[in-house]
């Protein structure tokens, strides 16, 4: 492994850490206050293409290690496609099956990519009116394989295992402190798992305590695959408000419109809800005037084509000769 | 405290647990997506798709007493079983098979408190995916009581006012007319809105954060005290597509034991899409 050369082994030698940091890439013409320095996290830059390699690795080595995994028994997860997509690729590589549980409100691109990464596909309907505090229809299923044939599954569980939090709490939080050289004021996530803001904010808290947490949450009844609103969180064990200083609700559909000006005017292809956390930055730094922020992006704009069309008008005409 | 009216519908999955395997317990899974029992179900059960096996495939209608005798006796379920219903969704499509056994005269039917859920996370409880393949035997149906649901006359009756209670389990938005159905739903209406008359009391109004049911004295308080049903009207109880609403007229004529509650399983899905008759946003 040399991260000079860049010349690996195998491709996990390429996952992120404080050596290999993914890259932090500052604002230009979208930075509404330019004292505020404001800074991109590329997720997408991880070898799987999302923040998730993070957790899927821990999740999956923990496993691998406390002999959970082989002689036939594989893993099953729910997902909304990134943690399944890197735990495909992952597990099949290192020899094991994999079953992703994902809602059907998964944009097309990442249902396919599943399948394409080597995982069994089963889609299922979360939206029949969720249920007080019961979980979603997708985790209850994957639940279900892991109990009913627990000889062939294994489940990683990310929104319970805090092997989640523990993967941002070695890296994505030591990371950041090094790259921004202490000096980052401000921390813009998103919340999903939670594995990302929980783990990530408290190594930086533990450096200084005065950093900032700033979630930001999709309107309620939102389209933004990945994310939850607080009133979802009820499935997330992970999620600790003590670490959280301001939760910024934003408007789903602006997420779609963020991520399309990024992409046309930072060249910086990212998600919907990546363009969700730009526009509560956005705000925050407006109201702040003055600090060094840092936005984790949690992936790029390819796997959302489907749903780009669906909510940014005119996206969808003129594609046909 | 004051117990259920009929305590006897509804068993805790300890008590299922501790029963398992008894001559004359008969488990269905009754579910809406059978992902869920082909995942893995309550060692024993059979499965039923609400969809494809409680429906008529041709006209709009539950199934006949024809098809509703070979479906239980399919699987292995006398007149004289017990029979235990649980299922997806919080129990709505299993309390609206307990609805279908209740109107073709079953005896002894009873609703697994939670659901597969419940089940799902108790540590204690096993799942498997081996699917029983009983014996088929000869099911007579001993009654026909459609007195158990509200066709579109008796709706119209009771919009009308004074009479009747009027329940409306859908959730606050769709009561207002601000969505036609939850998000993702195929069955649908032509107008958004309730029935006039109609009181919002959301299903989940009666469940615990588990999804097991409230205790009688909550569910007293909260149905006839403060959402003012009149236990001396007789009630329909309607929702989208006839499932949440069987829960909750479980919950009326069952646990809180009011004497003549229906299940409108037309809907919304009906109402919603007559000509010319009245609705309230
Ligand atoms: C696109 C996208 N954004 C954000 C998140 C949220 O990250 P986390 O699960 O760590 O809260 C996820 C993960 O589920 C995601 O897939």
């Amino acid at each position: 492994m040399n991260h000079q050369t860049r010349v690996y082994d195998n491709v996990f030698e390429l996952l992120p850490n404080e050596q290999n940091p993914s890259p932090l890439v500052r604002i230009n013409r979208m930075n509404p206050v330019p004292e505020f320095a404001l800074y991109a996290k590329l997720e997408w830059m991880n070898p799987f293409g999302s923040v998730k390699d993070r957790a899927a690795w821990t999740m999956l080595q923990d496993l691998e290690h406390r002999g959970e995994l082989g002689n036939g028994r594989g893993i099953v997860e729910p997902t909304s496609g990134n943690t399944g997509i890197s735990l495909a690729a992952m597990a099949r590589a290192r020899g094991f099956h994999m079953r992703a549980v994902v809602p059907n409100k998964v944009p097309l691109e990442k249902k396919v990519l599943l399948k394409i990464a080597g995982a069994q596909l089963d889609v299922v309907s979360d939206e029949l009116c969720p249920a007080p505090g019961l979980g979603d229809g997708s985790i209850n299923i994957a639940k279900t394989h892991a109990k009913a044939s627990r000889d062939k599954y294994a489940m990683p569980n990310q929104y319970e295992n805090e092997k989640n939090v523990e993967a941002h709490f070695q890296t994505t939080g030591p990371e950041i402190w090094r790259q921004t050289e202490g000096k980052i004021t401000h921390l813009f996530v998103s919340l999903g798992t939670c594995g990302t803001v929980t783990g990530t904010s408290r190594f930086l808290r533990s450096k200084n305590p005065n950093v900032k947490v700033i979630a930001v949450q999709p309107t309620e009844g939102h389209d933004v695959p990945g994310l939850r609103n607080v009133t979802q969180l009820g499935v997330s064990k992970l999620f600790d408000s003590s670490l959280v200083d301001d939760i910024v609700e934003v408007e789903f559909r602006l997420a779609y419109s963020r991520a399309m000006e990024l992409c046309q005017t930072e060249g910086l292809l990212a998600g919907p809800s990546s363009g969700l956390i730009y526009e509560g930055a956005r705000e925050i730094i407006l109201r702040d005037k003055a600090g060094c922020g840092v936005m984790i992006f949690p992936d790029n704009i390819f796997k959302y084509t489907s749903n780009m069309m669906k909510h940014i008008p005119g996206l969808a005409s003129g594609n046909q000769a | 405290m004051a117990n259920y009216a009929n305590p006897e519908v509804l068993v805790e999955t300890d008590w299922v647990k501790a029963n398992l395997g008894k001559p004359g317990l008969k488990l269905v899974e009754i579910d809406v997506d059978t992902k869920a029992y082909d995942a893995g179900h309550v060692p024993s059960a059979v499965g039923f798709n609400w969809q494809t096996q409680l429906q008529d495939q041709v006209r709009r209608d539950i199934i006949g007493p024809d098809a509703f005798e070979k479906l239980v006796g399919g699987a292995g379920i006398s007149p004289s079983d017990i029979v235990i219903l649980y299922g997806d969704n919080n129990n709505w499509f299993a309390a609206y098979g307990f609805w279908l056994f209740k109107i073709y005269g079953h005896n002894d039917v009873r609703l697994m408190n939670g659901g597969r859920v419940k089940w799902l996370n108790e540590p204690d409880k096993q799942m498997t995916t081996e699917v029983p393949k009983p014996a088929p035997v000869t099911y007579k149906a001993s009654a026909n009581h459609l007195d158990l649901r509200a066709l579109i006359p008796q709706v119209f009756e009771a919009q009308k006012g004074g009479k009747w209670n009027l329940v409306d389990v859908r959730s606050p938005d769709e009561f207002t007319g601000k969505v036609i159905a939850p998000p993702g739903m195929s069955e649908t209406a032509q107008r958004g809105g309730h029935i006039p008359g109609a009181k919002s009391i959301p299903w989940s109004t009666a469940v615990k954060p588990d999804g097991t049911f409230k205790s009688a004295d909550e569910l007293r308080s909260i149905y006839l005290d403060q959402k003012g049903v009149d236990p001396n009207k007789d009630t329909i109880a309607y929702c989208r597509i006839g499932e949440r609403s069987s829960h909750t007229w479980f919950v009326l004529k069952y646990l809180l034991g009011i004497k003549n509650v229906k299940n409108y399983d037309g809907s919304w899905t009906e109402y919603g899409n007559l000509i010319a008759a009245p609705i309230e946003k």
